[in-house]
């Protein structure tokens, strides 16, 4: 589906931080697993924007690796705080979903 | 930094220099894209440039890293060039000179006002 950008911004990070707890990873395999799940549109310097403002926050443990060719890549793992936020995003994310569905159920 | 660097701001030439020496070994569209990013961010300079650098050596590293991936720009940063800058400055709390001046003349409003009133 094309042009979901704006509807995802608030929730890309959230999904970022989903594919962090599951394992240890960069960038790239990042924006290729969101690409593959169906967000095409979103690009590694959208991830890389993300993955910035979660090291900022504190929410991620950062390693760099060195890697086959080229500079070495960072790989990213969630600390306690970024578990913590990830399970807060989940939370807001259902109380979202479940009143946008009875909206379209009726609203009632 | 010592105070020499402070006054003159011959630190941030120097960095900036050795970007470009990084930038001319990318291929020639993540050498565009660079170009484009230098001219963006440039947008949320604070007075001496200072808070970019750190940004814009993320970028960088990301058009490095991109490139030697094989990726192409277009693959890396999407259509939205200008978007891309605004989430990195965004995101490393940088703020524009534009965001001193607003806060600037809301607090001279505010103290006006005061003055007025009181």
């Amino acid at each position: 589906m094309d042009n979901l950008t704006e509807m995802l911004k608030g929730t890309l990070e959230g999904c970022v931080l989903e594919i962090i707890a599951n394992e240890e990873t960069y960038g790239y395999a990042i924006t290729r697993q969101l690409n593959e799940l169906g967000f095409a549109d979103v690009v590694e310097g959208t991830v890389y924007a993300i993955l910035l403002r979660l090291e900022k926050n504190g929410l991620v443990q950062v390693t760099k690796r060195p890697s086959g060719l080229g500079p070495p890549r960072k790989f990213y793992a969630l600390n306690d705080a970024g578990r913590e936020e990830l399970s807060t995003f989940w939370e807001k994310w259902e109380y979202i979903t479940a009143r946008i569905s009875k909206l379209k159920g009726g609203g009632r | 930094m010592n105070f020499w660097e402070t006054i003159t701001g011959s630190d941030i030439t120097r960095e900036w220099k050795a970007f470009d020496v990084r930038a001319a070994v990318l291929p020639a569209d993540h050498r565009a894209a660079w170009e484009e990013i230098k001219g963006h961010v440039s947008l949320y300079s604070d007075f001496t440039g200072r808070n970019l650098t750190p940004i814009l050596d993320g970028a960088l590293g990301l058009l490095e890293e991109t490139s030697s991936d094989g990726q192409s720009v277009h693959e890396v940063l999407g259509d939205d060039i200008a978007g891309f800058c605004a989430a990195l400055a965004g995101g490393e709390g940088a703020r524009s000179y534009r965001d001193r001046w607003r806060e600037q003349l809301n607090r001279n409003v505010a103290k006006k006002l005061g003055r007025l009133g009181g």
